[in-house]
């Protein structure tokens, strides 16, 4: 049945080794990753064993040291940082932990930042952003405020209404509930659901397990090496618990 | 299209990310607005007075040369003879000059007399014109230019034909030995000439030589005007008269004043430019600073707007925007307040000293030195941005994932 679904990204073989003038970590080791269309995704581990790293590697914003990523069967080690910056603003979406709102402009003006580049008409954008937005989960009247002016979980749907506004089909994640109470983080879960239920692919990087058990694959990430692809156990889920 | 949307929007997303730290773009802004000020404030005054004098010392004629004798030597109809005798000389008539006071009710203004062909002075100087009367033919006849005529609130005192009681120095063999009265017409009133470097024609009575000769009581020239057939000319004939009349004749040739006074206005030009661009470089240093500051400070942020797609060169672009729209508020603040400036610098007057001419002059701010102020300032921006840009431009997109 997954063999069926047309795979987005796909790392082969990918090591990333970061140098810090002598030292050297070896973050990511040997790593097979398939990303397809329609995943629910979550990836597990502790502190330091190459989430982020292999957030970095599927959403283009790094290049591995060595092995291969291929984007839609593009082998993106050929594209310049133009194109992968291209490919960054129509194909991904990224969400993460602190939100990383821009405090001085509007939420408006925030989720339209991915708009910008790719000079999206403004008649185009209003529209767009409500609708990214009430797909978030966020209300209107969100928008001619400033970030700073919400809580966290209603920063973190704005972030996420950013991350969509340009209805990319992959949305990642990094830790988006890790500075969030439960309440916040089971919304924004809710979020992810309905939205990979509207076709987008999530990948969400978390430690928690019960962030992990919503999802429907879970890849538990150790010292760079992925482990294994596990089972999620809804009843140990965030939804199933709370309220 | 997409490049007005796309221009539009970086423009503002620049005036947000300056309005954000608001006390530091407007230190910034001041400090780029000090170069211009100056440079526009500075070189509009120095250039109206410069371009003024040297019209006025060009008006005199740009063909004409004086000769005057050095102490201890008199000008006699032998020079004149062989001045004349020259090929390139087109004219040549000796003068008489002297100061003298004329009554004026109760009043007594001080003024030049000139004695001198009126054919030859109206030829020398040619934006010299008759406001009344006629080029007078009687001996007792003057031309008078408009301050001895007018009052200095406006009012005309001497008409036509009246009289006019000038005390002059007595001179007896040579030496002046006390002063006397001569009383002339008025044969003619001058236009207002506007202040003069070397002769005033406002406050002169000019006389013709015969009346000069006879009523001054002069025996010898004073000197000689000198016209040659063309400008070109003056260079040659200034140094065979210096090299006859080595320490007998001083030769003024006014072109020459000309040139020398251009030859200063632009050394100030200069120095004023070379002095404003101190300024400048100062202001890209501050620009350069308070970029960088912006940049690290905004580090995350460039970051994930790397993440969300935007280029290299568009990040390197939003920062150099922000440099310029400061500099161009800096410029036109800068702009403006050197021309008010400038306005209440030359609107205290110029007083040269020696011809005791007072001049109040507009400043002279042309699109040029507007435009070319804008351009440097526009540099200054261009230039403090370049390298906070180029570091904001490779800001790489993974440190929006990286949390300290
Ligand atoms: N930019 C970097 N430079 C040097 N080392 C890094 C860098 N980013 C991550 N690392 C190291 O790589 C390893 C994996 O880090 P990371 O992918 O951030 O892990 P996680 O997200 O699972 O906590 C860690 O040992 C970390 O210290
Ligand atoms: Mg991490």
């Amino acid at each position: 049945m997954e063999n069926s679904k047309k795979i987005l990204i796909e790392l082969v073989n990918v090591y990333k080794e970061y140098r810090v003038s002598e030292i050297s970590t070896l973050a990511l080791k040997n790593v097979n990753f398939k990303v397809y269309e329609g995943d629910l995704v979550a990836i597990m581990g502790p502190s330091g064993s190459g989430k982020t790293t292999l957030l970095n590697m599927l959403g283009l914003l790094d290049r591995p040291t060595s092995g291969k990523i291929l984007f839609e069967d593009k082998d993106t080690s050929k594209l310049s940082d133009k194109e992968l910056a291209l490919l960054r603003n129509i194909k991904l979406g990224f969400v993460f932990q602190i939100f990383n709102l821009v405090n001085r402009l509007t939420v408006f003006e925030n989720i339209e930042l991915p708009l910008i580049p790719r000079a999206v008409p403004r008649s185009l954008r209003a529209e767009m952003v409500k609708e990214a937005l009430l797909k978030a989960g966020g209300e209107l009247e969100w928008l001619k405020k400033k970030p700073n002016q919400l809580s966290g979980g209603q920063q973190q749907r704005v972030a996420i209404a950013r991350a969509i506004v340009g209805n990319p089909p992959i949305v990642l994640a990094d830790e988006p509930t890790g500075n969030l109470d439960r309440a916040s983080a089971k919304i924004i879960i809710e979020t992810f659901l309905n939205l990979n239920r509207k076709g987008h692919s999530v990948i969400v990087v978390t430690h928690d397990p019960e962030v992990a058990n919503c999802m429907r694959n879970i890849y538990v990430i150790r010292d760079g090496a992925i482990m294994g692809a596990y089972e999620p156990n809804p009843s140990e889920s965030l939804i199933s618990k709370m309220m | 299209m997409s490049f007005y949307t796309l221009f539009f929007d970086f423009i503002r997303l620049s005036l947000k990310a300056l309005s954000e730290r608001r006390a530091r773009a407007i230190l910034t802004i001041v400090g780029i607005a000090i170069g211009p000020l100056v440079l526009v404030m500075m070189s509009s005054v120095v250039s109206s007075y410069s371009d003024y004098i040297v019209e006025r010392v060009t008006s005199l004629g740009q063909n004409a040369i004086a000769v005057f004798p050095m102490e201890n030597y008199k000008i006699d109809g032998e020079d004149l003879d062989f001045i004349r005798s020259l090929p390139e000389i087109a004219r040549a008539e000796p003068f008489f000059s002297t100061q003298g006071i004329l009554k004026r009710g109760t009043e007594e203004i001080k003024v030049s007399i000139f004695a001198i062909d009126y054919t030859l002075l109206f030829e020398a100087i040619g934006s010299l014109k008759i406001s009344e009367g006629d080029v007078p033919s009687g001996l007792l006849y003057s031309i008078v230019g408009r301050k001895v005529s007018f009052r200095d609130g406006g009012e005309q005192y001497f008409a036509l034909n009246d009289i006019l009681t000038l005390t002059i120095p007595k001179i007896e063999s040579g030496k002046i030995t006390g002063r006397k009265n001569i009383n002339v017409y008025v044969g003619a009133i001058l236009e207002e000439y506007g202040g003069a470097l070397i002769v005033d024609p406002d406050s002169t009575v000019f006389l013709s030589p015969e009346a000069g000769k006879k009523l001054l009581g002069m025996k010898d020239w004073s000197g000689i005007f000198i016209l040659v057939h063309d400008p070109s000319f003056v260079r040659s004939v200034v140094s065979t008269l210096r090299s006859k009349y080595e320490n007998k004749l001083q030769v003024i040739a006014f072109s020459a004043i000309a040139e020398a006074i251009s030859s200063v206005t632009d050394a100030i030009g200069f120095i004023n430019f070379s002095t404003s661009l101190s300024a400048f470089a100062v202001a890209v240093a501050g620009v350069a600073a308070t970029m960088i500051t912006s940049v690290m400070e905004r580090t995350r942020e460039i970051g994930v707007m790397k993440a969300i797609g935007y280029t290299s060169i568009q990040i390197l672009t939003l920062i150099l925007l922000e440099s310029i729209v400061m500099s161009l508020i800096g410029a036109s603040l800068g702009i403006s307040l050197g021309t008010v400036g400038a306005h209440m610098l030359s609107s205290r007057g110029l007083t040269i000293g020696g011809v005791g001419l007072t001049l109040q002059l507009a400043p002279k701010i042309t699109p040029t030195l507007i435009l070319q102020t804008l351009s440097l300032t526009v540099m200054i921006g261009l230039l403090g941005g370049a390298l906070p840009a180029y570091r904001a431009s490779r800001i790489p997109p993974i440190v929006a994932l990286r949390y300290e």
